[in-house]
């Protein structure tokens, strides 16, 4: 009965997504055509590689990792809440409540954020007349208003996984760490955070991708600024008409993106052997005391 | 239970203790609790104050009035936007929802090495950008509407009904397949044994049971197609608009205040809608708390 889906996703995903990889080894023939294939060659690559668009990749690299670890961050200790300390009767419509945002439409949520953090928005108002800062404020078509924007609009896909992490942890661990000795702080890392571990790299999985193609917060809240690697793909394919070096650039893009999970993953799996080595050696010691 | 009460009598006063540090950082977590609240919902409530503005821009606020909402009503291409925005999203979800479903059920009821392989085909397909699926998708439209003469595939609403099905399919896929893994496939067995035959089986046994899943999957595929504005800006066709393509452009122009005011409506529309299906669910049994995580596909 899956064969339905399975023809649906090879006729829709996987045959799209490889012709862009062929596209991106084809040409552009004249100013009227946007592309053509044949005389396969990496030049596309190399015009995407081009020095000029460095600054828009080391950017977009920079949006994602430090939006996705703002969100992991404000995220875990509400969802820790969420899952654990609030009252299971509010549970459900709490947690409901975590996906209201979800039902505005996202283009529309980003342009509620640039009302609020405009110079002449409320914002600006009231931090002004709180005195916090004397002249209206300048947030506004920055990286940091890109920042805010992107937190905001991912911040649901960190808090579902954690929120499931937690909510699947058995109290019982935790009432064993404490009858073991372990304060709350060192229950909380090392039983809680470490159970609640395969939620905390989904979370950063579904931040982390999406955001990296993701161009449209930075158009609302950026300005000329806030350049993507997204909205470079988008410009070659839409004003550029030159699809041979959007496709390579759409190519550069999903490579990036594999490359700095492979990285992340290869340096979470180390930092956890060597996390689990050295408690290890603490509990054999106690075993043989 | 003897032994429990003077252990709790002998340790007394380590609890109360423990409680008072607990009280303490509970409080210190329900502030961030409400913080968070207030994050999320800031700028839907800005959305629905500024939906009341008078003033010719949404961005600076004039004064309060109905204006908006008048200039939508008088307003035919928003209007057109707002309205294929929803032809596409229930024809995507009914696609999605059928595909899903019925993939779903497979994945959980009939193992072998496929389920391996077609369940990596959806974590592909959830991981890849939205923008990747957009340019891969422009070209193979293009291709196939014009290059190989099948028309439907220049038509705008096709295009965007297709788009938005995928993604959502993915998703349908899971959120049944989850709630088919959590539930005991005696129930169909001891159906089988009744002398079911295996269409009335899966009519009057599986689908009601993977029914909250669903409808879930169905609603979460809807919003996710009105939500769509990448993929939808790179296929959409002159003619068909959909809404946030509409929105994406004005706000290159000018921002009216009657984007604010379909936002609100659509915005209170689907909380009916949300309310709706959760009515339904909790008919079906379901605790306040087992309906978020469907309806979240957790």
């Amino acid at each position: 009965m899956a064969w339905p889906a399975g023809l649906f996703f090879i006729a829709f995903f996987l045959i799209p997504v490889a012709v862009i990889v062929v596209i991106s080894f084809g040409y552009k023939p004249d100013i009227f055509s946007t592309y053509a294939l044949g005389n396969w060659s990496f030049d596309n690559y190399r015009t995407a590689f081009d020095p000029v668009y460095a600054p828009t990749l080391t950017n977009t690299l920079r949006v994602a990792l430090i939006g996705t670890f703002i969100c992991l961050i404000i995220a875990l200790p509400f969802s820790y809440w969420l899952a654990v300390r609030v009252n299971p009767r509010w549970r459900g419509l709490l947690l409901g409540l975590v996906l209201v945002p979800f039902w505005t439409n996202f283009l529309v949520r980003t342009i509620g954020w640039q009302l609020i953090i405009s110079p002449n928005g409320f914002a600006s108002d009231f931090m002004q007349n709180v005195g916090l800062i004397d002249q209206p404020l300048e947030l506004l078509y920055t990286r940091g208003a890109v920042q805010l924007g992107v937190v905001y609009n991912y911040l649901p896909l960190m808090i579902l996984p954690l929120f499931v992490a937690f909510d699947r942890l058995d109290p019982a661990m935790r009432e064993a760490s404490k009858d073991l000795g372990a304060n709350r702080f060192k229950t909380f890392t090392q039983v809680s955070l470490p159970l609640a571990m395969p939620g905390i790299v989904a979370g950063m999985l579904l931040v982390f991708i999406p955001l990296m193609g993701d161009y449209i917060t930075a158009e609302v809240l950026g300005g000329a600024k806030g350049n993507m690697l997204g909205q470079l793909v988008a410009v070659w394919f839409g004003s550029g008409q030159n699809w041979p070096v959007g496709s390579a650039t759409a190519v550069l893009l999903m490579a990036l993106i594999l490359l700095t999970v492979g990285v992340f993953g290869a340096l979470g799996l180390i930092l956890r052997s060597i996390l689990r080595a050295r408690r290890r050696v603490e509990i054999v010691v106690k075993e043989s005391a | 239970m003897t032994t429990m009460e003077s252990t709790r009598a002998a340790t007394k006063s380590p609890i109360v203790e423990k409680r008072k540090r607990r009280d303490w950082t509970n409080g210190l977590l329900n502030v961030w609790g409400v913080l968070m609240y207030l994050f999320l919902f800031a700028p839907i409530f800005v959305i629905i104050a500024f939906s009341f503005n008078t003033g010719r821009l949404l961005t600076s606020w004039n004064g309060f009035g109905f204006e908006g909402y008048e200039a939508f009503f008088n307003n035919p291409n928003a209007q057109r936007a707002v309205w294929v925005s929803v032809q596409a999203g229930f024809m995507a979800a009914l696609i999605a929802t059928v595909l899903g479903t019925m993939a779903g059920i497979a994945l959980a009821r009939r193992p072998g090495k496929w389920v391996g392989i077609f369940l990596a085909l959806v974590a592909v397909v959830l991981v890849t950008p939205e923008i990747v699926d957009a340019v891969g998708l422009l070209p193979w439209y293009v291709r196939l509407g014009e290059d190989w003469n099948l028309v439907a595939f220049g038509n705008g609403l096709v295009r965007l009904v297709i788009s938005h099905a995928i993604f959502a399919t993915a998703v349908v896929a899971l959120i049944v397949r989850a709630r088919l893994a959590g539930l005991d496939e005696a129930l169909e067995e001891s159906a089988a044994d009744l002398y079911a035959p295996p269409f009335r089986r899966f009519t009057q046994i599986t689908l009601p049971l993977v029914m909250p899943a669903v409808l879930a999957g169905a609603l979460l595929s809807f919003t996710l197609s009105l939500d769509n504005t990448i993929i939808s800006s790179f296929v959409s066709t002159p003619g068909y608009t959909p809404w946030p393509v509409y929105v994406f452009s004005s706000l290159r122009s000018a921002l009216r205040p009657e984007i604010a005011s379909v936002s609100t409506l659509m915005f209170a529309l689907t909380l009916v809608a949300i309310g709706l299906v959760a009515l339904v669910l909790r008919r079906g049994g379901d605790s306040s708390g087992d309906i978020a995580k469907t309806m979240t596909g957790t």
